[in-house]
């Protein structure tokens, strides 16, 4: 009756393949015939139920012929007695390394011996070799490596195999495989539990590791309140688009792209024209119109803005915070709306209960006018940029504008308080009249 | 009979102050016998100090700490007066906010410790200052992924910034009693990588020792502030970086140290300009736990 042993115990394992199913079922219709109705089961699960006195040499089957080529390469190796798995992915390696090839080892290796003799060391190699081969963010693929696993084998049959540690190494590698799974933040399907059920059983270390990440990754997967795109564009000035919307945090403001990059070819050479993408908000232009023109304003920058793996720079227009002398409290206008009032001014018994202000003191920074983007950070092509935002800003024909950029990448920080001959290493600070600034306008347009 | 209970009473405060002084006194009138001694925690490539003991006694540090010391017991005493903690009785019941470590001088980068995976052999740096001004504190730095080649380390790649547990007089405990509250608060402004705020309370058991409470931090990126309030009914229950199946919500009474760590696997500078650090009262917040406690996850 080893047919219908099988049968029972394939439905305890709670299968949901569909083939799996048609197998057992089939083995149902078959049930008289127990030899014939384990040899479909065996087929269809790749492994078979080991008889308790049957030697595995009886179960040794001819390897599934793969492509000459391979057979050949699977000669050389078996005159090894060492058998080195990261040698297959070499060898493919060699090629191309593409889910295709990544693949087509997997392959090789589930046809090659009908009990996966090796499969752990295999499963270790392939995952240490994913990242090469591009695939360590497919779900696919890693259940194609789940798959690699004998099925039935390592299912605890008794309750004494269940409370002891049931096959060690192939849990562990399974809880390993999940992690990497966990790592590059993919979550697994149904087909994984399908899989780790049919392969661990159903309260195994690998089920267990498979629910919580089935748990915890719901639960944090929308937990970022500024998030970012999986697909980020490839376009730097989409790119600097949505990176700006995002600093800028005003649903008001409004990117303006200052330059196309683009290549001129003129007679003095290849020109290369860097983008240069803006942002400006009303309440900015606002700010910047009541600046004081005898003050300066700076560029500066870059300042690094990262969006998942990739690090993007900024610049930003600012000015120094006021001094205190200068600072006016501007009344509320009582007028600017009518729906909600903009003040207060009721004499409510309130205590300390009631008070939910913070008892620090605020950090002074200076107002900031505007940002940009550019794939280019010198003075030039800043200056184009302060120049395209003069046609909306008439006030800064009036200022001067300081440049203080960096070559490298700068921390994040306001304007520190520069002493009469204070200037910071590598910082280029060039006084630019306006007349010189329209003249450089001119002069990149006609080049343009 | 109230009389023999009063004389036996006598002789146990006698004793009791006794062994209070012994065990808390005398080790600090002196130097430490770690100090002396060299004990301290020899870092991985540290070459051993060598240095003999009787070099290393400072009579200014002794005479430092004596009054250090002796200063917070007086105000340990005194407090009481005024009320819980030393603050008055009508503070304590009705503050809705209160800033805990807020950056206004080179004193209070004191209070944090800064650490990488350089302890495990990696190669990140960070570095934490004051930022502009002197009000603001800047920890910055790069990460580095790359795992130590030592064989058994997978992931590497973590810098992180630590508050120091709160001490008493002669180095007793003391822990941060937060139960009033229960949004924690920060004013912050960081380069868009997201960061890890973990949260260590006190323990029982010592097996428990490593157990974190830990919740996400989110920055936008930009030149501008950003104020980020997490309630404490969201931080989960993490032991040695691993998240555990049976969480319980943080309690709040004693807490040693809050620790911010970044640790999202992008190489590269970093940068975290932080403001303050505050609890508060959000009225508005009312949910106890945010995850399931109400049987094993996952379910067995």
């Amino acid at each position: 009756m080893n047919g219908a042993r099988c049968l029972l115990r394939l439905q305890s394992v709670g299968f949901l393949a569909p083939s799996v199913r048609a197998a057992v079922q089939h083995a149902a219709l078959l049930q008289p015939a127990t030899a014939l109705s384990q040899i479909t089961v065996r087929n269809t699960c790749g492994q078979a139920l080991r008889r308790f006195h049957g030697s595995p040499g009886c179960y040794k089957s001819q390897p599934v012929p793969t492509d000459p080529g391979e057979e050949h390469e699977d000669r050389v190796k078996k005159d090894k007695s060492l058998i080195t798995h990261d040698d297959l992915f070499e060898r493919v390696a060699r090629e191309a390394k593409t889910k295709a090839t990544f693949n087509r080892v997997v392959d090789v290796f589930s046809k090659r011996d009908i009990r996966r003799r090796g499969h752990v060391e295999f499963i270790y190699a392939a995952l240490k070799k994913m990242p090469e081969f591009g695939v360590e963010r497919d779900l696919t693929v890693y259940n194609k490596l789940l798959d690699v696993f004998p099925k039935e084998v390592f299912v605890p049959r008794n309750f004494i195999q269940r409370m002891f540690n049931h096959y060690p190494r192939q849990q562990e590698c399974g809880v390993h495989l999940l992690e990497q799974m966990e790592n590059y933040g993919i979550m697994p399907n149904v087909d994984s539990k399908v899989l780790i059920v049919q392969i661990f059983g159903d309260k195994s270390h690998p089920m267990r590791k498979y629910q919580r990440i089935m748990y915890w990754f719901p639960k944090f997967k929308h937990a970022n309140p500024f998030p970012v795109p999986v697909q980020l564009p490839e376009d730097p000035v989409d790119l600097a688009r949505l990176s700006l919307n995002r600093i800028a945090n005003d649903l008001d403001a409004k990117v303006t792209v200052y330059q196309m990059p683009c290549t001129d070819i003129s007679e003095s050479g290849e020109i290369t024209f860097p983008h240069v993408v803006g942002i400006q908000s009303p309440d900015q232009m606002e700010l910047l119109a009541k600046h004081n023109p005898n003050r300066p304003v700076f560029v500066e920058g870059p300042f690094p803005l990262w969006l998942r793996k990739i690090c993007v720079y900024y610049y930003i227009l600012r000015a120094d915070p006021l001094p205190p002398e200068e600072k006016v409290e501007e009344p509320y206008d009582p007028e600017r709306c009518f729906d909600f009032p903009l003040q207060l001014d009721l004499d409510l018994d309130r205590d300390m209960g009631d008070d939910d202000s913070f008892d620090v003191e605020d950090v002074d920074e200076g107002p900031v006018f505007a940002m940009c983007m550019t794939s280019q950070g010198d003075q030039a092509t800043l200056n184009q940029w302060i120049s395209g935002l003069q046609e909306t800003n008439p006030i800064l024909g009036r200022v001067p504008t300081l440049f203080r950029l960096e070559a490298g990448p700068r921390e994040l920080q306001g304007v520190a308080d520069p002493g009469p001959g204070y200037r910071e290493e590598g910082e280029e600070e060039v006084e630019t009249d306006i007349v010189v600034e329209e003249e450089h306008q001119r002069s990149q347009g006609v080049k343009q | 009979m109230a009389v023999s209970r009063a004389t036996h009473f006598t002789p146990a405060v006698r004793f009791l102050g006794s062994c209070y002084k012994q065990r808390h006194l005398a080790p600090h009138l002196s130097v430490g016998w770690r100090a002396i001694s060299g004990g301290e925690y020899k870092r991985p490539g540290q070459t051993q100090d060598n240095t003999p003991i009787w070099k290393k006694f400072d009579f200014d540090k002794g005479v430092e700490g004596i009054r250090k010391h002796f200063t917070l017991l007086k105000n340990e005493f005194l407090g009481r007066w005024t009320g819980p903690e030393g603050k008055p009785l009508i503070e304590h019941i009705l503050e809705q906010t209160r800033v805990i470590w807020e950056f206004r001088g080179p004193e209070s980068l004191e209070q944090w410790t800064v650490s990488s995976d350089q302890e495990i052999g990696g190669r990140s740096e960070a570095y934490l200052k004051l930022g502009r001004n002197n009000t603001t504190c800047l920890m910055y730095g790069t990460l580095c992924s790359a795992p130590p080649r030592d064989g058994e380390t997978r992931y590497s790649g973590y810098c992180t910034m630590r508050s120091k547990p709160p001490m008493g007089s002669f180095d007793s405990k003391k822990h941060h009693d937060w139960s009033s509250f229960n949004t924690l608060h920060l004013r912050i402004r960081g380069d868009g990588r997201p960061w890890m705020i973990n949260v260590g309370a006190e323990t029982y058991f010592s097996h428990q020792k490593d157990d974190m409470y830990s919740y996400f931090l989110y920055t936008r990126g930009g030149p501008y502030w950003q104020d980020v309030k997490i309630p404490f009914s969201k931080f989960f229950l993490s032991s040695r970086g691993r998240i555990q199946d049976d969480q319980h919500p943080l309690w709040l009474d004693k807490v040693n140290t809050i620790g911010i760590t970044l640790g999202d696997k992008a190489d590269g500078p970093f940068q975290l300009e932080i403001d303050f650090v505050a609890v508060c009262n959000d009225r508005a917040h009312t949910e106890e736990f945010a995850y399931e406690v109400y049987k094993r996850n996952p379910e067995v």
